[in-house]
């Protein structure tokens, strides 16, 4: 069964639609990367997806139950996020913000479950920072917080996990290695990831399904192979000829 | 922190409220042994004019203190963590000018329609004041529930409670233009905030609706918590923000309408105590810090009013005066010491 789908969804406000026809259907395992330039509505797109934004036509459907239905709590178990902007909080550790993914599962006082401290460390270990978790968050590179708030959406245990830009603030090599870990998240873990992202050479190199956004644009989606060959990336990026050929080389 | 040294710090605070609540009944303007304070309490003392002094002066002081000084500081906390801005605190969405302009009516216009200073009017004015106080907190708090609801936006919020605070201090001011001397004397009394007002009879009252504020404070801990990842990630982990802001800003407000009706707009405690301890603590768990600011609250108010009252100053220094002047300092030592510890 698809676990997130739309039927010719509208995104937008209350009187500007952004994109509209956006029909996209994805399953567990399945990983995508949203591109666009910036203003086409790919936060809008992700913040409906998500939730926080609610559609101006169209339906979502979250694992075949119309998302309209889902409340904002299981709606937390199904879909996690991962943000651009990081807690600032001065004495937030590693540790607490990876558990504020127990959120959604924990009794009235947020006390932790033997089960909740169980997931808590699975999450520290799949993404590799156990050594870091009782640093301070604020003490850590970009690289390091960013793995954090993946660790936190893991320990949020959601099939579905939503990424805002994950690469923007990194150095190449964390580049690389954040594209490893989303892999290898769908591989092992089945989770759908849906993020965006700017470095297109990278996600030629390591993504295979893409969704396109354009300014005036309609929404497409599609093989990256097939969407280079038919000139749409080309189109929605407003590429020259050089550039062109340089792309169509790398794959 | 290893546990054993935070029961250990947890313990110090306590035994110092202790200490500081036995030094508030111990000092003042009329020399009393420490012994006979002890035989007062304990009910052994048939000295009557040492058992008012103690008994319907000073312990209703210290109660007073106590309750208003973790009150004030809970309600300081939730605003830092509400609106994720170290500056914030009870006073921020204009409640207490609320409060001021309420009594700001009812002893300046009773003076102006009436022609008799409210003060004269003995014990009926306390609990006028204190009536006037309470309705015009409240009222602000209700416009800003209102507006709560209408945005996510905290900045906008502050900003609306800034406005409001404008407008009352403006028609404060038209009012104390238009009033008597004696009146305008008792305003600006009240406004140095006190924490002698509160006699024996209305002590249970405040007692009562402190302790409700306080429970009520702790079944937010774990929504505080989350609300420090910011606005998005508590949504997305199934926070309902809009209802979660509305319930903290009530019981952060109720809890200054309380304190301010009963004890004037003290200032500086609910700004200083939640970075004491978030400093002393080195944790942003709100399952730790909001005991522990209560616990510091009472601490800090205590500790203000002895100096207040320390013979000498006789009679009564305002409370304002000296919760800044000691709270300033604390903060700036905090917040440097504080950067060094996360850098």
């Amino acid at each position: 069964m698809q676990i997130l789908k739309t039927h010719s969804l509208s995104i937008g406000y209350t009187n500007k639609t952004i994109a509209s026809d956006i029909d996209i259907a994805l399953e567990a395992g399945d990983i995508v990367a949203l591109i666009g330039p910036n203003g086409a509505g790919k936060s809008t797109l992700f913040k409906t997806l998500s939730g926080h934004l609610k559609p101006i036509a169209g339906t979502i459907e979250i694992n075949g139950e119309n998302a309209e239905n889902v409340t904002a709590k299981e709606r937390a178990k199904m879909m996690s996020i991962v943000l651009t902007e990081r807690p600032d909080d001065m004495f937030l550790t590693v540790r607490e913000i990876v558990a504020s993914g127990r959120f959604p599962y924990s009794g009235m006082f947020g006390k932790l479950s033997e089960n909740d401290d169980e997931k808590i460390k699975e999450s520290l270990e799949i993404i590799g920072i156990k050594h870091l978790s009782n640093r301070l968050f604020n003490t850590l590179s970009d690289g390091e917080r960013q793995k954090v708030m993946i660790a936190k959406s893991i320990a949020q245990d959601t099939p579905i996990i939503f990424l805002d830009e994950p690469t923007a603030f990194l150095d190449y090599p964390s580049k690389i290695e954040l594209f490893s870990i989303l892999r290898r998240l769908s591989k092992e873990q089945k989770k759908t990831i849906i993020f965006s992202s700017h470095d297109l050479e990278l996600l030629l190199r390591y993504t295979d399904s893409l969704w396109v956004m354009g300014k005036q644009l309609p929404f497409i989606k599609g093989r990256c192979s097939e969407l280079l060959k038919n000139g749409k990336i080309q189109e929605y990026f407003n590429l020259q000829d050089t550039d062109n050929e340089y792309l169509t080389n790398r794959i | 922190m290893s546990k054993n040294r935070k029961i250990i710090v947890i313990l110090t605070i306590i035994l110092l409220g202790i200490v500081l609540f036995l030094a508030n009944l111990f000092v003042g303007s009329v020399k009393i042994p420490f012994k006979d304070i002890l035989d007062v309490l304990l009910k052994a003392n048939n000295d009557n004019s040492l058992n008012t002094i103690i008994l319907n002066y000073r312990l209703p002081q210290a109660i007073t203190a106590l309750l208003a000084g973790s009150a004030l500081a809970v309600s300081g906390l939730l605003m830092q963590t509400l609106f994720r801005n170290p500056l914030a605190d009870p006073s921020m969405l204009g409640i207490s000018s609320g409060a001021s302009l309420g009594v700001g009516v009812v002893i300046l216009l009773t003076g102006v329609i009436t022609s008799t200073s409210v003060s004269s009017l003995g014990w009926w004015s306390t609990i006028g004041v204190s009536l006037a106080a309470f309705v015009g907190a409240v009222a602000v708090l209700f416009l800003i529930l209102a507006f709560s609801t209408k945005t996510k936006n905290m900045a906008t919020l502050i900003i609306i409670g800034l406005m409001i605070a404008y407008i009352a201090s403006s028609v404060t001011d038209i009012l104390k233009f238009f009033s008597m001397k004696e009146d305008i004397h008792a305003f600006v009394i009240w406004g140095m905030g006190s924490f002698s007002n509160v006699g024996t009879e209305r002590l249970t009252t405040l007692s009562i609706s402190v302790i409700i504020g306080l429970l009520a404070s702790f079944f937010l801990s774990k929504n505080l918590n989350v609300l420090l990842l910011g606005d998005t990630y508590a949504e997305n982990l199934g926070l309902n923000i809009k209802r979660n802001n509305l319930i903290i800003i009530l019981i952060s407000g109720y809890l200054t309408a309380i304190v301010t009706a009963y004890c004037g707009p003290v200032a500086f405690i609910g700004l200083a105590v939640p970075h004491i301890a978030r400093f002393i603590f080195k944790s942003s768990d709100h399952r730790l810090l909001l005991p522990m600011t209560m616990l510091i609250g009472t601490d800090l108010a205590l500790f203000c009013n002895v100096i207040a009252r320390i013979p000498g100053f006789d009679g009564n220094l305002p409370v304002n005066a000296v919760t800044a002047f000691i709270g300033a300092p604390i903060v700036i030592a905090v917040i440097i010491k504080g950067n060094k510890v996360v850098k």
